[in-house]
């Protein structure tokens, strides 16, 4: 599974990702996690407010840090 | 919901190709919260106010048949508004680099107090959002507070950074 998190680096963007890492890890799902910080890549998505989580080139979440439980379902599916 | 658009960079202009692109007929675009803007303001007759928190909604509000030019507090705002409405097919859209403290800084109309000559260090990119101010690189290297005629710039958001 190929997980893209879009964010300039903040606070939620390092939690987006640490939170994708262990629920991933928990459940003994493998991912490919990247950051993708560069504004016209982001852009490049239509988000605009970021943590942004991209899924196999999918958007699936914009604006804050996900929960537990999507992420839970995101690598459910 | 959204498939990843390769956008191309985004073009950015100095205050005075702002002025000559608005003497032209572009459209100026603010994008700065509504409290900013009645602190500090572009005092030029024809202007759009759009908050970057109402860009979303609002968008179809703007012309599309028309040159439109982004402007907020120092540039990251602008910039990302910018991209936003090449996303949505926007053709002719550029971001004010260096935003109103730039415009103010080089003598042009503002409404409001004087404002000192030197950027802020940084600017959100968006209120209540993550993110430093990733449009710093490639700064307007201006060396004096608006003296000397100024040249123009006009550059790409990432090309290495020439300015006026």
């Amino acid at each position: 599974m190929d997980i893209k998190v879009l964010g300039t680096g903040c606070a939620n963007c390092k939690s987006t990702i640490a939170l994708i890492e262990q629920v991933a890890k928990a459940k003994g799902v493998p991912v490919t996690l990247t950051k993708v910080e560069e504004l016209r890549d982001i852009m490049g998505y239509g988000v605009m407010s970021t943590p942004g989580v991209v899924i196999d080139g999918k958007v699936v979440h914009a604006g804050g840090v996900p929960n537990r439980d999507k992420i839970e379902h995101w690598l459910s599916a | 919901m959204n498939a990843r658009v390769d956008l191309p960079p985004a073009r950015e202009v100095c205050s005075t190709t702002t002025r000559r692109l608005i003497a032209d007929g572009a459209l100026l675009v603010d994008v700065r919260e509504r409290a900013e803007i009645d602190r500090l303001a572009f005092d030029l007759s024809d202007l759009v106010i759009m908050p970057l928190s109402e860009l979303e909604l609002r968008v179809a509000e703007l012309p599309r048949d028309r040159a439109l030019v982004l402007a907020c507090q120092s540039g990251p705002r602008s910039l990302k508004a910018t991209y936003f409405l090449m996303r949505q097919g926007y053709e002719h859209v550029a971001s004010l680099e260096g935003g109103i403290f730039k415009w103010a800084s080089k003598g042009f109309p503002i409404k409001g107090p004087p404002v000192a000559t030197t950027t802020p260090a940084a600017e959100a990119v968006s209120a209540g959002e993550c993110g430093s101010d990733s449009g710093a690189s490639g700064k307007c290297g201006s060396s004096g507070a608006g003296t000397g005629a100024s040249a123009c710039c006009e550059t790409a958001a990432t090309a290495s950074g020439k300015c006026c």
